[in-house]
């Protein structure tokens, strides 16, 4: 049996078309419940839900042997594991964002507060650049951050763009551009590898399959 | 305030009570006895080391991984992190004239600040092997088979010894004239087997398509002996094919044991490539999502301690194979005490000298004290599982009974 783990979210619905596409039947998690944990009809695969963040965790413990999750919690999570696949879906960039007006007192002020729901990756990121940032965690509606002046800056995950403008905050720099990603645990790759194999191939299938289908 | 962490533990470290303590010694006592009968001999390092062992070398390890303190002379002292940098720095300094190879093994605890979790602690129990002074395939062969002998001398079920040669990922970068910045990202891309990103980055290079291709490649190269098959096709350079023909010889003496069914091949396998100049390899089982033991050919070390010495080795993480015998139902209970012996006032000299009889038997005994002084020894007896009970009275000698539970 292979167990996968799947981000509750924004990644959700995208992420359980795919694996259909690719032959798991997931009927049974489609069903409106609030349970947690879901089979396939042959019991082959077994598919639990959790919030992304957890996602690395379960799969580097190896109690998930793979899961589908945003590339941006990967990079907070910082955890061992394959990432095997680019789903391509969940497209958006991780940025600086902030107020135009103020694009400059920041840039040039040696102590910047940075509000954001990536604590690891905006110390990183600010640490690469020898810049010193007090980082403040949030966990939801970062660009209050801004606004309220709790914070100078942001680190966030932008899909459209469309939030930051309505709040009046303009991308100041770009870190990179994350999408889903298939991981894998290291070990159930090399002990399971028939069953993680063929999974992996049929995902991929599915990719090209989908891809096919929008250039048509 | 002084005080209120008395009651707790430091993160990562913990306490072995009773029925896991004795398994792991069990552990410890079949690994020190396997060692041992194999032609090892057993080393000991201090705990505490200066900081440059492990930081004045090539490659060092990540200080902020290291636990430290400083001596009244204001030097840097760590809790050592590894003990494979220790045993190099003794064979450099202490044992450089010994007669050759060196066959040297080690139990202990090593120390380093990270992620914790169960078997990723920061008190790490470790047991390993370094032989020193063989560069072929069969010192390497050698160190592997002993991992696979030792896994099923304790019993464990479905493991796999993953094997990798980190020569031919130098030699393609060689070929490639890769800059060290760009294989650092390629190699953690490799390490991550993250396709997509490997392949922009690969795209970003100056370098020929055919190296490129079969960078592309490695992070695939894993599974049964076909991938060797499969890597010998595309490698061109001397570098690659010397270290596939390396891997070959090692796989055909693990053959000449039996143990091809053990093995399986990642030539992505890339992670601690500073370190290590040859073969690598990790165990792994199914009970447990990390390795359960690490090592490989590290040629450069024992230069850094002033003596040019060929190297391969590895270390076992103890709590991992608790973790993964545990899940097989592998681990034992604590044997219950053999003999109850219950003493009279006047019969004392007696009593002690039986138990001491028994012991020298190998009969584990205790003195009949109980905290409840109603208790008659029988019960007493039940309750902890005792099947013996001598008694010495004072008027009627010694009676022997059996303990049937009830």
């Amino acid at each position: 049996m292979i167990t996968i783990a799947l981000a509750k979210g924004r990644l959700m619905e995208k992420a359980v078309n795919l694996l259909e596409i690719a032959g798991v039947d997931c009927r049974q998690l489609k069903q409106p419940s609030r349970k947690l944990i879901f089979f396939t009809p042959d019991r082959q695969i077994r598919m639990i839900l959790v919030k992304p963040n957890d996602v690395p965790t379960y799969v580097e413990y190896g109690i998930a042997d793979m899961g589908i999750v945003g590339k941006d919690t990967l990079l907070e999570e910082g955890r061992s594991l394959y990432e095997m696949l680019d789903l391509k879906f969940g497209q958006c960039r991780l940025v600086v964002a902030g107020f135009p007006e103020k694009q400059d007192v920041w840039i040039t002020r040696s102590h910047t507060r940075v509000a954001t729901k990536y604590p690891n990756i905006a110390r990183n990121y600010f640490l690469h650049k020898g810049k010193n940032v007090e980082i403040i965690k949030l966990n939801g509606s970062v660009e209050l951050g801004p606004l309220t002046g709790l914070a100078d800056v942001i680190v966030d995950i932008v899909e459209s763009g469309r939030t930051l403008k309505e709040n009046g905050l303009v991308i100041l720099e770009e870190i990179c551009s994350v999408s889903a990603r298939l991981v894998v645990n290291r070990v159930s790759l090399k002990m399971k590898n028939r069953e993680t194999k063929a999974l992996i191939d049929n995902i991929q299938m599915a990719l090209e399959e989908r891809k096919n289908g929008e250039v048509n | 305030m002084i005080g209120k962490l008395k009651l707790s533990l430091p993160e990562g470290v913990q306490d072995y009570l009773p029925d896991e303590c004795y398994n792991k010694r069990r552990i410890e006592d079949e690994i020190r006895k396997f060692f041992y009968l194999s032609g090892y001999n057993e080393i000991e390092t201090p705990v505490i080391e200066f900081l440059d062992v492990f930081a004045g070398v090539k490659p060092s390890i990540e200080q902020e991984h290291m636990f430290k303190l400083i001596d009244p002379e204001g030097r840097i002292l760590v809790l050592r992190p590894d003990i494979t940098m220790p045993i190099a720095r003794v064979v450099g300094t202490k044992m450089a004239n010994d007669y050759l190879p060196l066959r040297l093994f080690y139990l202990g605890n090593v120390y380093r600040y990270g992620d914790f979790q169960a078997g990723k602690q920061r008190e790490v129990a470790q047991a390993g092997i370094e032989l020193l002074g063989l560069n072929g395939p069969e010192a390497d062969a050698e160190v592997i088979a002993m991992a696979i002998q030792l896994f099923l001398e304790l019993g464990l079920d479905e493991f796999q010894i993953d094997i990798g040669q980190v020569e031919f990922f130098r030699g393609l970068i060689e070929e490639a004239g890769i800059a060290e910045e760009q294989v650092k990202e390629i190699q953690s891309l490799i390490d991550r087997k993250d396709m997509l990103a490997l392949e922009m980055a690969l795209k970003r290079l100056p370098i020929s398509d055919h190296v490129k291709d079969t960078i592309y490649r490695l992070p695939q190269l894993y599974g049964d002996n076909r991938v060797l098959q499969e890597a010998i096709k595309v490698s061109r350079n001397l570098k690659c094919r010397a270290a596939l023909e390396n891997i070959y010889q090692v796989y055909e003496i693990l053959k000449d044991y039996g143990f091809e069914r053990y093995v399986t091949f990642d030539l992505g396998m890339v992670q601690s490539f500073e370190f290590y100049t040859g073969i690598i390899f990790r165990g792994i089982t199914r009970e447990l999502g990390y390795p359960i033991c690490g090592g490989g050919r590290y040629d450069k070390l024992v230069s850094e301690f002033g003596c040019d010495l060929p190297a391969t080795g590895f270390a076992v993480g103890i709590k991992r194979l608790l973790i993964a015998l545990e899940r097989q139902g592998k681990l034992e209970e604590v044997p219950n005490v053999d003999v109850l012996v219950v003493v009279e006032d006047g019969q004392r000299r007696e009593a002690h000298k039986l138990m001491q009889h028994l012991k020298s038997k190998n009969k584990r005994v205790e003195m009949f004290l109980p905290t409840n002084r109603s208790i008659s020894p029988l019960d007493y007896a039940r309750k902890r599982g005792i099947p013996k009970v001598i008694e010495f009275k004072e008027n009627q000698g010694i009676i022997e009974y059996e303990v049937h539970p009830e």
